[in-house]
């Protein structure tokens, strides 16, 4: 049991190494991170019926080994890194207008050269797989000695560090306000949260900065502004892609930040989309949306489990447990496609949001539920 | 030098309130998850360094911090002391004053 437990946590370290080899393989298989999130899409939607609880021994105690799960957890930060290491390669070849043959490495074949559509998967497999750094991004933030560096670290190869610091500081104390960026209101969409998230999340560490600055009478110009810092992290990143293929390779880079940014806050759309909490109140279950089914939580390493994550914030992924709050009922793959087409979205989310207004919400909530809808009716009408 | 690869499982003790009670803390947890492991009421929101509820003023004795308090509390608060029960680990013995909403004894 206790293998089992720790071992199927690591369908992302596995197919992030494949999609590794893929692209260092070449020619198709640079497509391999892209199929991969196909089939786990499918999977996904497949046992979508499939919920289980957390494990434990008779004492209650999870069967998660801590040093093994960090272990992996931190293994992540060079994988993610020779993920971009891999498509610089390749973008200096296709930048290079290396000849396209077969060469060996170590006794491996593979493509030298790439075509520009083989780019494009890696590049895409790239991204996609990059952009799953925010599951290791968002659970060692909640660790506050070097975990929390390894992650300001994976995050800034989506030139996102600053999220680190928001998502505890911000998302886990203004969640279902709107003060917190990363809960989305009733009516907006994926395309338009992504953005607004983002810049917000942001500003509030550049604002958060300001302030622990001006308390301690330091520049904001300081060694000790984190936000700062953040961005210096990311400068690497930008530094090899332009290296490695000038326009071309600012342009891959950005690719993959826009993909991993949009995964990023795709996962927070879902997780609390149209959730309302009163000003003042205690943090619940009912603020947040728990996807668990069986492959989003093994894949996702439990941070579907956002109803329990949220009321205790300083339990670790594996102790994460189903605890009766909102659920969608799939899993987020399956919702992912979803947001994808916002009208769709909203149709399948509408019964999810009337069950929640009348099953879990207070009164005061309901009522703030009530504004959002007059107000989303105003809009429409306006427009 | 040697005794880095020494490992180290020493518990300590948070003395709360001019010794109305203790909290034993074990190596590797913070004051406030053992002051709620052992049924204490003690004040706290978040858990996770943000919200400050759970501050505290440290009397005497040393703690770890595992996140710098300037983003929560002011500068007069830190120079006075206080710090966040959920992240700090004890370095040693320590005598620690908390305002409980209903005291406790």
């Amino acid at each position: 049991m206790k293998l089992y437990v720790n071992l199927r946590y690591l369908i992302v370290p596995i197919s992030s190494l494949v999609t590794l080899f893929g692209i260092f393989l070449g020619g198709i298989y640079a497509w391999i991170g892209v199929i991969l999130f196909g089939i786990y899409t499918i999977i996904d939607t497949v046992t979508k019926d499939i919920h289980l609880r957390a494990e434990t021994d008779d004492d209650g105690n999870s069967f998660g080994i801590k040093q093994f799960q960090y272990l992996v957890m931190y293994f992540m930060l060079p994988v993610f890194i020779s993920l971009q290491l891999a498509l610089a390669w390749r973008i200096f070849q296709y930048a290079d207008s290396s000849i396209i043959e077969a060469a060996y490495f170590a006794g491996f074949a593979y493509e030298s050269g790439i075509n520009t559509t083989n780019l494009i998967g890696a590049t895409l497999s790239a991204a996609l797989w990059a952009g799953l750094g925010i599951i290791y991004g968002h659970e060692l933030s909640h660790n506050k000695k070097e975990g929390f560096l390894v992650s300001r670290l994976i995050m800034a190869l989506s030139g996102a560090s600053h999220f680190t610091y928001a998502h505890v500081y911000n998302h886990h104390l203004d969640l279902g306000h709107q003060d917190d960026p990363a809960t989305a209101p009733r009516g907006r969409n994926v395309y338009w949260h992504t953005w607004l998230s983002h810049i917000g999340q942001s500003k509030f560490s550049f604002d958060m900065e300001k302030k622990k600055l001006s308390k301690q009478n330091k520049s904001f110009l300081s060694f000790d502004n984190r936000w700062i810092l953040g961005y210096v992290y990311s400068l690497p990143s930008i530094i090899l892609f332009v290296w490695a293929g000038g326009l071309i390779g600012l342009l891959a880079l950005a690719a993959v930040w826009v993909i991993a940014n949009f995964l990023l806050e795709a996962l927070n759309f879902m997780g609390h989309y149209g959730l309302i909490r009163e000003e003042g109140r205690p943090v619940e279950h009912r603020h947040s949306w728990d996807n668990d089914s069986v492959f989003t939580s093994w894949f996702f390493i439990e941070i579907g489990r956002q109803c329990d994550h949220h009321v205790r914030g300083e339990t670790y992924f594996w102790e994460l447990d189903d605890v009766g709050g909102p659920n969608y009922g799939i899993g987020y793959f399956s919702l992912f496609v979803l947001t994808l087409v916002p009208p769709l979205f909203r149709s399948y989310v509408k019964k999810h949001l009337d069950n929640w207004d009348q099953n879990y919400a207070t009164d005061a909530e309901k009522v703030i539920a009530k504004q959002f809808e007059s107000k989303n009716f105003t809009a429409r009408a306006a427009s | 030098m040697f005794g880095l690869f020494t490992k180290k499982n020493k518990d300590f003790i948070a003395s709360v309130n001019e010794n109305s009670f203790e909290v034993n803390v074990i190596k590797g947890k913070t004051l406030l998850s053992s002051a709620l492991d052992q049924g204490i009421d003690w004040p706290h929101r978040c858990k996770v360094g943000s919200c400050g509820s759970c501050k505290c003023k440290i009397i005497s004795g040393k703690i770890k911090p595992q996140i710098d308090f300037a983003y929560v509390l002011d500068q007069e608060e830190l120079d006075a002391g206080y710090v966040l029960a959920c992240q700090s680990e004890l370095k040693s013995d320590i005598e620690v004053e908390v305002i409980f909403k209903n005291k406790q004894e």
